[in-house]
């Protein structure tokens, strides 16, 4: 006989249709054998994704996941995704909301490249509003700026793989999605 | 310092189930989530009262996210995730995610490191 045990039952779990055709794989992966940690402070004065992205590039960092700390920022801009009422994706994101001058708790972000190769950051993080209430959302990176003091950002380097959006297809969204990096060097002679 | 992977996790698949999936395709048997980021159909939290809390979206966009991945003595994974969404007006909710009731919406990035005990 088996055994049952009782649980409250839980809320039931939307299945959402997507407008596109749906992609074969559900868990796209890679994993690096060696990755590096840097601590990184975020200039005050610079917008976040220069921030990040100009000091990273200086390390040789191709593509990164990164835990940012709490911190002073002179204007944050962030939006939410509600669902599109045109139908065109199922959820789309809401033009930018201004928090001002906003106090980080914590964020998650990923540095690659877009689809035509420039670097870019994808940041969520929840924060403290000019106003004092805590919200949250997808952070416009290139619009929020860092305030007074070096915001302390930790860097987990993806080496070895390359992070890159691209246009997808099932979502109608373009997405981050893990590739085999290029070698940075390639041997084109050799000297006997 | 063990390997660290990288997952891009496609519409409708669970966020706890995956994490441990993920494990299991990389042949991790214990891990950290290292960053995370992405959004959830509707968000459900294990509240105090043992009883559950759902946020609905689509979408709630996940804000932060703390946990890690143990294997168990019957050689099974179990993912712990606790973490902050932050729902279609931007007000915040978190809590400890329940594995099979937190489907993904668009995409859900996390990056894991994976963890070697020393005596495992």
């Amino acid at each position: 006989m088996s055994d049952f045990t009782t649980a409250p039952a839980l809320p039931r779990a939307r299945t959402l249709v997507h407008p596109g055709p749906v992609g074969p794989i559900r868990i796209e992966h890679r994993h690096a054998n060696q990755a590096r940690h840097f601590r990184l402070g975020m200039a005050p004065g610079k917008t976040m994704e220069d921030a990040i992205i100009q000091p990273l590039l200086a390390l040789g960092v191709q593509s990164a996941s990164m835990t940012l700390l709490g911190g002073k920022l002179e204007r944050l801009l962030y939006c939410v995704a509600p669902p599109d009422p045109t139908g065109e994706r199922v959820a789309n994101y809401t033009r930018p909301i201004d928090a001002g001058a906003a106090t980080l708790i914590f964020g998650n972000a990923t540095f690659g490249r877009s689809a035509r190769g420039e670097p870019v950051v994808h940041c969520h993080a929840t924060f403290v509003c000019a106003d004092g209430q805590v919200r949250g959302g997808h952070v416009v990176v290139d619009r929020s700026v860092v305030a007074g003091a070096p915001l302390p950002v930790l860097v987990t380097t993806l080496d070895g793989i390359e992070l890159r959006i691209t246009q997808d297809e099932e979502t109608h969204m373009p997405l981050m999605r893990p590739f085999a990096a290029a070698p940075m060097w390639e041997e084109t002679s050799r000297a006997i | 310092m063990g390997r660290v992977a990288y997952a891009r996790v496609a519409p409708n698949e669970d966020l706890v189930l995956s994490i441990e999936k993920l494990c299991v395709a990389e042949g991790f048997r214990h891990a950290f989530v290292r960053g995370a980021l992405g959004s959830l159909v509707d968000a459900c939290f294990l509240a105090p009262d043992g009883g559950t809390r759902q946020v609905r979206g689509p979408a709630v966009e996940i804000v932060s996210l703390a946990g890690e991945v143990r294997t168990q003595t019957d050689g099974s994974l179990r993912a712990a995730i606790t973490g902050i969404v932050a729902d279609t007006e931007g007000h915040v909710h978190g809590g400890p995610f329940v594995a099979g009731a937190n489907p993904v919406c668009v995409t859900f990035e996390v990056t894991l490191e994976e963890w070697l005990p020393a005596a495992a």
